[in-house]
């Protein structure tokens, strides 16, 4: 950019706080082709003045020194037309505000011509750029046709997406089409309710968007949004391209063979809930062992669920699943009286009038309690600790029901990968010790072969990597359907345990997804979390030393590796985080709108006074996802904070390249601070492990640090979370405390 | 593995249990909100929950022995902050009403009892018809109207219930039926003691126990900690029961009065030297005062009783059975004919055929009162006594 303007706001305590006319001089000595002051740029009046000075001095890139980008979004948005790049500084919650209890009027000052310097600075190496315009194909590929499948067919068909729906079952309808009704979904929610696998079985053979295709696997898939080629086994050896995918391929029952503490496999009487759905679909429940009608069934709950042993997490639809067993076997035979056993009746919801109705059904014993044994001697009789009553007692019945819990049809894309490296080290490698190492773990990995679903040819693995407990998801809570790879949605039992109207709603939510995808590829656009951006990395690829790292750290699979181990680029994967940029030591990743070197000359664009006592200098590298929305916050509840910290925005910890920390502290900046989510298992990063990964560099740095006689305590990394804005304060000014004590950076001045 | 107690659940209890009005209690979920909120519940085995589970899971046996539902005095704090309206106040009340009939003795009585929504034209009308056809046999109904033997006096009133309705044959009917019913509590507590004996260990004696307990029950002590200790009901009950200990002790006196100079009585006036009144005692007397104390007593609780079981629903006052209505009616019964029985005597214009009339209704009621009172609600006098002393020998 070569034509900058500055327009600097002066409304909302700015004026008040800096000197506006030495903020302005500065952008001038900076060789600005046009500056404006404005009591209100964010007003018509205010947005009408940088319009008409963008016409007037041809300007092609301008500066917004006013508030967060958080704030009045839709109104400077407005001005980026035909090119035109704009940076928006916060100078009001980076600077008035926060430093309105500064002691020195000159130290605000200072700051917000440091501010307006390094945007300045930023902006000048911005480029501009023209969106992706790729030929994107509108086909959703739902693979899985139980509720979830069927559901998301049909809205993405409602969209007028054609769909694709694979079924690797000769039939449609998956795990729940065997299910003889399914808890109630209407008021007064006290009754079972009819299957609508039937119904939307024939809505989807019925759709002339819907394509079924059922005995029908995967062999491959490659590309990315938009563009995915598909391969199909399939009678025809079927190929075709997609715009986006949703995986619904649903759970399997736990393995009840594995309960035998339970008593199953001791005697036929002992079922499990889906051969006990099998009875009541045939009409006929009796006990298996002589055919006789049991007098009482007991239910348990969490049969190898929320246990340690087993499946540690809670299956969600077992004990409303029961407590519709309880209601279908009183249709069936009223006479036949039901024992429940739980750790806690977890009837969520509306379900929670279903427990209700179940529990004022005759003939119904509900508790809770722990398993300690089942004996199986004619009756069945099951032994409880812990009971309500206090006591150990026994529940003898004739039947004995194992609601087991689910096990999710994925499989673990990027464990898969690792067997596959392993096995290749195992072979390949030259020190023994990891060949040995490697043959281990491919042996401890080797049942995750052949697991494979979705085929993908992608660097990081053939299949959606897993969560922990093997759901394949990116955040639940944050990014409902989302999954690692961009483009393909997880629904159903697949991305959750969850039962059959939650199944429905979620086929419903990743089909809406798999069709904004493919709207926004159309667009060149990223998808959440940067919605809407069309910038996308740029590789000089040659100057790249296949270091894999860029192949190895993308949250995301954006890049394959060619036989050399040369990063190959899907953009449409691209989710912009620049964790490939922050891990390139060879700096050849970069952005239009963000770059290492923009973000370097960021940090040398602004005066480091010689003089510590007075000036002690601190950079921010602050995430944008959640630590400056935390700032925002902060300084918008009136927090305050030390005047020597100058905040620098980035898309995620983990773009920050460690050449930025070399470039401050030789610079003579008394520290860095590294603001960024939390990571670990309950981790918060919008990119998995942004935070994390710049974690890890930062070990590497601390030796070269003390190298060059430096203390690594220099460079700190924080982690926060959004709601933590009541920290920042506390954050920034206890950094600067501990940089005091250590003195100033003795570089300061070379 | 050790052999552990089966649940021996049965429906059938369940199903007359939620017939006599604890049906609520199968919507409970154990929170236990209700246990922690009861002022009365002793520390080492807390009410109502455990309660509330067993009549849910049907354990009958379980439920008829245990002292929590007569420890229960009902005010309903657990009812009003029940997360689940399950009313475990009425659930109690009504484990109380089962455990009655399933302790009775002879079971056919409480049975009927316990059935009174359908019996209780049968259990009142049978002892008034009782009355009237021994009192056509002994002196022939056609001779009331030649039984205002009294000139009218302020102090005595226009007739004399004596001269009709000879005392002897009172004493007959009534220590026949007084025998009758403590033989029944005596076995019906025997039993329950025995049964509280079976849960927990006690250490001291019922004798030991009774003194505290009568105490307790005097000052209505217990009452008054519950939180929500509704006024009205507190001293409702309060003003019925020493309506009803002054009303005993009129009766007791009387027998003494009549029977003093025998051998079985004379040792009455040698502790306590009265001046015997002369016959019939006028109005003016302690005794006599006494009694007509206890009848105002008894007015006003009844009355104050009766007032609030009007609230019913409101869930500090629970919702009434018909096994709760036909005891508060008998009571009412007994009270308002025994006033009228006297007011009459005295009201100017009343013939001898009305007043005669209203006291053989009265002499009904009370046989009705006496005979049920093992199988009413009347037994909690027995169940909540015993129980109370249980805790005593076992709180520690």
């Amino acid at each position: 950019m070569d034509k900058l303007g500055v327009f600097l706001c002066t409304g909302c305590g700015i004026g008040d706080a800096v000197d506006v006319d030495e903020v302005i001089e500065a952008a001038d000595e900076q060789g600005c082709a046009a500056t404006l002051t404005h009591e209100c740029l964010c007003a018509p009046e205010g947005l009408e003045a940088i319009t008409a000075s963008v016409s007037e001095n041809e300007l092609n890139g301008i500066l917004v020194a006013a508030c967060s980008e958080r704030a009045k979004t839709e109104e400077f948005a407005s001005l980026t037309k035909d090119g035109l790049v704009m940076f928006r500084s916060a100078i009001r919650e980076h600077c008035a505000w926060p430093l309105k209890e500064a002691e020195d009027d000159e130290d605000k000052t200072l700051c917000a011509k440091d501010m307006v310097q390094m945007s300045l600075a930023r902006l000048d190496g911005m480029k501009s750029f023209e969106p992706l315009q790729e030929e994107v194909n509108d086909t959703v590929l739902v693979v899985g046709s139980g509720r979830a499948g069927l559901d998301a067919a049909v809205a993405a068909a409602g969209l007028a997406h054609p769909v694709v729906l694979v079924e690797t079952a000769d039939e449609l309808g998956g795990l729940l089409a065997l299910q003889k009704s399914i808890p109630p979904e209407e008021p007064p929610y006290d009754k079972p309710q009819p299957n609508p696998v039937p119904g939307l079985i024939q809505e989807v053979k019925a759709n002339d968007l819907i394509k079924v295709l059922t005995s029908t696997n995967i062999v491959k898939i490659n590309g990315q949004p938009g563009q995915f080629k598909v391969e199909l086994n399939g009678s025809s050896g079927l190929e075709m391209t997609v715009g986006a995918i949703v995986q619904a391929t649903g759970a399997r029952p736990y393995d009840a063979s594995k309960l035998t503490h339970l008593g199953y496999g001791s005697s036929p009487d002992v079922v499990t809930s889906h051969e006990f759905e099998k009875m009541l679909l045939d009409g006929a429940v009796s006990c298996p062992s002589d055919g006789r009608t049991p007098k009482r069934v007991t239910f348990i709950q969490c049969a190898g669920s929320r246990d340690p042993e087993h499946l540690i997490y809670c299956s969600s639809e077992c004990c409303v699943n029961t407590l519709r067993q309880v209601a279908e076997l009183k249709v069936l035979d009223p006479a036949i009286e039901s024992a429940i056993v739980h750790k806690d009746m977890r009837a969520a919801g509306l379900m929670e009038h279903f427990y209700l109705a179940t529990q004022e059904t005759t003939g119904v014993m509900i508790t809770r309690g722990e398993v300690n044994g089942v004996q199986t001697n004619g009756k069945v009789s099951v032994q409880l600790s812990d009971s309500l009553l206090g006591d150990n007692v026994a529940i003898e019945s004739d039947l004995l029901v194992l609601a087991v819990g689910m096990v999710p049809n994925a499989a673990d894309g990027e464990l898969i990968r690792e067997l596959h490296d392993s096995r290749h080290q195992a072979e390949h490698s030259e020190s023994s010790q990891v060949r040995e190492n490697s043959a281990a773990r491919a042996e401890e990995l080797v049942d995750h072969e052949g697991t494979e679903i979705l085929h993908l040819e992608y660097r990081q693995g053939p299949d959606l990597p897993a969560l922990k407990y093997g759901f394949p998801d990116s955040h639940f809570i944050c990014f409902p359907y989302e999954t690692r790879r961009t483009g393909i949605y997880a629904a159903g039992t697949v991305h959750a345990p969850m039962e059959s109207a939650q199944a429905g709603e979620d086929g419903f939510g990743a089909a809406l997804k798999a069709v904004q995808s493919i709207e926004m590829a159309k667009r060149g656009e990223a998808v959440h979390p940067r919605a809407g951006d069309t910038g996308y990395p740029d590789f000089f690829l040659q100057r790249c030393t296949q270091c894999k790292r860029c192949t190895e750290e993308c949250p995301f699979g954006t890049l394959n590796e060619d036989e050399k181990g040369t990063p190959e680029l899907f953009t449409l994967r691209c989710r912009r985080c620049g964790i490939c940029m922050g891990a390139c030591p060879e700096r050849i990743i970069s952005f239009p709108d963000y770059s290492v070197h923009q973000v370097a000359e960021m940090i040398k664009a602004f005066e480091v006074p010689e003089d510590y006592e007075e000036k002690p200098r601190i950079i921010a590298l602050m995430c944008e996802n959640d630590a400056l929305p935390a700032l925002d916050a902060a300084a918008a509840n009136g927090a305050t904070w030390n005047p020597w910290t100058r905040i620098i925005p980035v898309r995620c910890l983990g773009s920050m390249n460690i050449v930025w920390l070399a470039e401050a502290l030789s610079r003579g900046v008394d520290g860095v601070i590294l603001i960024g989510c939390k990571f670990g298992d309950d981790y918060q990063c919008h990119y998995i492990r942004g935070s994390e990964l710049a974690n890890t560099r930062l070990d590497n740095v601390g030796e070269t640090l003390e190298r060059l006689a430096l203390e690594p305590e220099r460079i700190k990394l924080v982690e926060l979370s959004h709601d933590e804005f009541g920290r920042i304060p506390t954050i920034l000014d206890e950094f600067s405390e501990e940089l005091d004590e250590m003195g100033p950076n003795p570089l300061k001045g070379f | 593995m050790a052999s552990i107690p089966v649940v021996q659940s049965s429906s059938e209890f369940r199903d007359t249990f939620f017939k006599r009005g604890g049906e609520k209690a199968a919507r409970c979920y154990q929170c236990a909100t209700c246990s922690s909120v009861c002022e009365l519940a002793p520390a080492n085995a807390p009410f109502p929950r455990r309660q509330v589970l067993m009549a849910q899971w049907g354990l009958e046996d379980q439920i008829i022995s245990d002292p929590g539902p007569w420890l229960c005095h009902q005010c309903n704090d657990c009812s009003v902050r029940c997360p689940r309206e399950v009313n475990p106040g009425d659930v109690m009340a009504a484990v109380r009403a089962v455990a009655v009939e399933k302790m009775a003795f002879p079971g056919f009585l409480g049975s009927m009892v316990g059935n009174v929504k359908k019996t209780w034209p049968l259990l009142v009308i049978t002892p008034i018809v009782f009355w009237f056809v021994v009192l056509f046999v002994t002196t022939g109904l056609g001779e009331i109207e030649g039984h205002s033997n009294l000139e009218p006096s302020a102090l005595l009133g226009q007739f004399f219930y004596d001269s009709y309705v000879p005392h002897s044959l009172i004493y007959i009917v009534y220590f026949a039926a007084v025998g009758w019913v403590a033989l029944a509590l005596f076995i019906q507590g025997s039993k329950f003691w025995k049964m509280l004996g079976t849960r927990q260990k006690r250490t001291g004696t019922l004798i030991g126990a009774l003194t505290g307990v009568f105490v307790s029950i005097a000052l209505h002590s217990k009452f008054s900690a519950c939180d929500h200790g509704v006024p009205k009901r507190r001293w409702g009950h309060f003003l019925v029961m020493w309506g009803f200990v002054g009303a005993a002790i009129t009766s007791g006196w009387a027998v003494v009065y009549l029977y003093g100079e025998t051998i079985f009585f004379s040792w009455f006036f040698k502790i306590f030297p009265f001046e015997k009144p002369g016959y019939p005692v006028e109005i003016t007397h302690w005794v006599k005062l006494l009694g007509n104390a206890s009848a105002v007593a008894l007015v006003v609780g009844g009355l104050l009783l009766w007032v609030n079981r009007r609230k019913t629903g409101d869930k500090l006052v629970g919702s009434s059975t018909p096994f709760d209505r036909f005891f508060l009616w008998i009571v009412l019964a007994v009270i308002g004919t025994g006033v009228f029985t006297e007011i009459f005597r005295f009201l100017p214009g009343i013939t001898p055929m009305v007043g005669f009339g209203v006291y053989i209704i009265h002499l009904g009621v009370v046989l009705c009162l006496f005979l049920t009172l093992p199988y009413s609600k009347f037994a909690h006098i027995l169940y909540r006594t015993l129980a109370m002393a249980h805790e005593r020998l076992t709180s520690n």
